[in-house]
């Protein structure tokens, strides 16, 4: 008879109730009040201005919070494990930096980036700088040194960012900062598919690596002794931590501290270090989290998070929970 | 060639580096052969080359030159997840096993064995319990490795080679962090492991008297040259000199 560990049990259910009543929070509440007759098939026209918010404006913004904290969240985990880094992040890597500059240039320099407009200059912008950091790990063994590289092109990216601010006017400046804000009002119906398929693609790179990041935290002649290998794993992880960054970053913005705090939250709850139990753990503490800060509609996305996610990380290490264990 | 030999090293030229010239801490050519139920001792200087010969041996470095023959296959030849069921290398003093029980690390010895998503079956369970309890770890089975003492996470590290029951055992110091009793333990398990699994077992230790009684070969490394000799003819043989004031 295998073990079957009733905290893991209980925190799942738990965060699966939680998830489910945010979720009917985001769509019905509000300031203008929806019922389940809304939530009919969308047909145009639509049948009421209520059906028109719900379509538009609810599922779109329901769908971006759960991806958005999906994806942040697996994404913070794998790459914390990859770097056995506790503080490491979706960002660490500069694709936050990278889809800032694809938004600048758009917004501060007018260039065209198609159809798409805003998302697909965060997503070219976060892909290049992808691009460049695979090569890098494709050439350097060492994690380190991708942790570095990585930070240094957000450093490098964010002071190309300041030149392109000086030379900007006002309205431009206000709409970049805006974007900066990061929120989940931006997405569209119509674009949810591409933003559901990064993810489903981010997603499956990392499941498929379950082995090379239970492993990989014991470093990698450790990962490799167990039969693991390395080189792939950690492409594989690269690959989807970065998409599923890249992904939430063009359609959110550069959303704060969810991939940070989320893991060591989920840490926290089902005090287990199996990826099989800590990815979908942080994926629905992720998505928990992001619902629960599309309640304050009226305040900037990453001012709450921010207020919520900086108390999580002190905590961590004020406690030493995640640094010593 | 002999059935019951699992390890073999053909001309085996080891260290760091891409060749001979390149390579540091080189040894000279050497062959060796490791049989079933055999325990070899491998003694000498710090930085002498037993970690890197051990980690040559188990495929983590290559070798410079010659060959390290796994159960008949060449080691380059053999995929890394095959390797893994047939060869392991326990290090005392390695990455800080975060955020993991003692269960837990135990049960990465089960990874070789398992599927896509890193499942266990309940066999799996079985034997990870069984190392467990070999290693008298039942007491602390639940507690994070990190809250133990190097003494008893030496015994979490064998106890993860041990439920990846693979043939042959490489331990790079296991019994540093250990008190007097608990060492004697471990090399009479060490020799016990050997004789009823017919394990293939290298050890590495500093501690000549435990090497003299518990295993069958003493293997030697100074000044980058490799020597081997019976157990008990070692000390005639003059392969344990350098011990000497």
């Amino acid at each position: 008879m295998r073990r079957i560990n009733t905290r893991i049990l209980v925190a799942f259910v738990l965060l699966v109730s939680l998830a489910g009543l945010l979720s009917y929070l985001t769509i019905f509440s509000g300031t203008v009040g929806l019922s389940w007759s809304d939530l009919s098939f969308r047909s145009l026209p639509y049948a009421s201005v209520q059906s028109q918010i719900l379509w538009e404006i609810r599922i779109p913004r329901l769908v971006a919070a759960v991806l958005s904290g999906l994806s942040l969240a697996v994404a913070g985990l794998s790459l914390q494990t990859l770097f056995r880094n506790p503080l490491a992040g979706p960002f660490v890597l500069g694709i936050s930096s990278g889809a800032s500059f694809g938004v600048a240039l758009s917004l501060l320099l007018g260039f065209s980036f198609g159809h798409f407009g805003v998302l697909s200059a965060a997503a070219v912008g976060a892909m290049a700088v992808t691009a460049l950091v695979m090569l890098v790990a494709a050439r350097f063994e060492n994690s380190t040194v991708l942790l570095i590289v990585g930070l240094l092109v957000g450093y490098f990216i964010d002071a190309l960012i300041s030149l392109m601010i000086v030379g900007s006017d006002a309205e431009s400046l206000r709409v970049y900062v805006s974007w900066g804000m990061g929120s989940f009002g931006r997405l569209t119906l119509d674009s949810v598919w591409v933003f559901a398929l990064a993810v489903l693609v981010g997603l499956s790179l990392v499941l498929l690596s379950i082995r090379y990041l239970n492993a990989a935290r014991l470093g990698d002649d450790f990962a490799k002794g167990l039969g693991v290998n390395v080189r792939r794993g950690r492409m594989m992880v690269l690959l989807g931590a970065s998409l599923l960054a890249a992904s939430s970053t063009a359609f959110c913005g550069p959303v704060a501290f969810v991939g940070i705090a989320v893991p060591h939250l989920a840490f926290m709850l089902f005090k287990t270090s199996n990826h099989r139990v800590l990815l979908p753990a942080s994926a629905l503490c992720g998505i928990v989290l992001c619902l629960a800060s599309c309640q304050f509609s009226t305040v900037p996305l990453n001012a709450v998070l921010s207020l919520v996610g900086v108390p999580v990380v002190l905590w961590v290490i004020v406690r030493g929970g995640g640094v010593r264990r | 060639m002999n059935q019951s030999v699992l390890l073999k090293c053909e001309d085996l030229v080891f260290g760091y580096g891409s060749s001979e010239k390149k390579a540091t801490g080189l040894a000279a050519p050497f062959n060796f052969e490791l049989s079933a139920g055999e325990v070899v001792a491998l003694l000498g200087e710090n930085g002498c080359g037993k970690s890197t010969f051990l980690k040559t041996a188990c495929g983590l470095v290559s070798a410079v030159s010659g060959r390290v023959i796994l159960e008949g296959h060449a080691m380059d030849e053999i995929p890394v997840r095959d390797r893994a069921k047939l060869v392991s290398l326990t290090r005392m003093g390695g990455v800080a096993c975060d955020r993991m029980t003692v269960r837990d690390y135990v049960s990465l010895g089960r990874m070789p064995y398992a599927g896509l998503f890193d499942g266990r079956s309940a066999e799996d369970e079985q034997i990870v319990d069984e190392s467990i309890r070999l290693l008298e770890l039942e007491k602390f089975a639940d507690r994070w490795v990190s809250e133990l003492s190097d003494g008893e996470r030496s015994r979490v590290y064998l106890a993860e080679a041990i439920a990846q029951q693979v043939k042959v055992l490489l331990l790079d110091e296991p019994n540093a962090f250990l008190d007097i009793p608990r060492s004697r333990k471990l090399f009479e398990m060490l020799r016990m492991l050997a004789k009823e699994r017919r394990m293939g077992v290298i050890v590495s230790t500093h501690s000549v008297e435990y090497a003299e009684k518990y295993s069958d070969r003493i293997m030697v490394i100074e000044n980058g040259v490799v020597c081997c000799a019976a157990a008990g003819d070692a000390r005639a043989e003059g392969l344990l000199d350098w011990t000497k004031p």
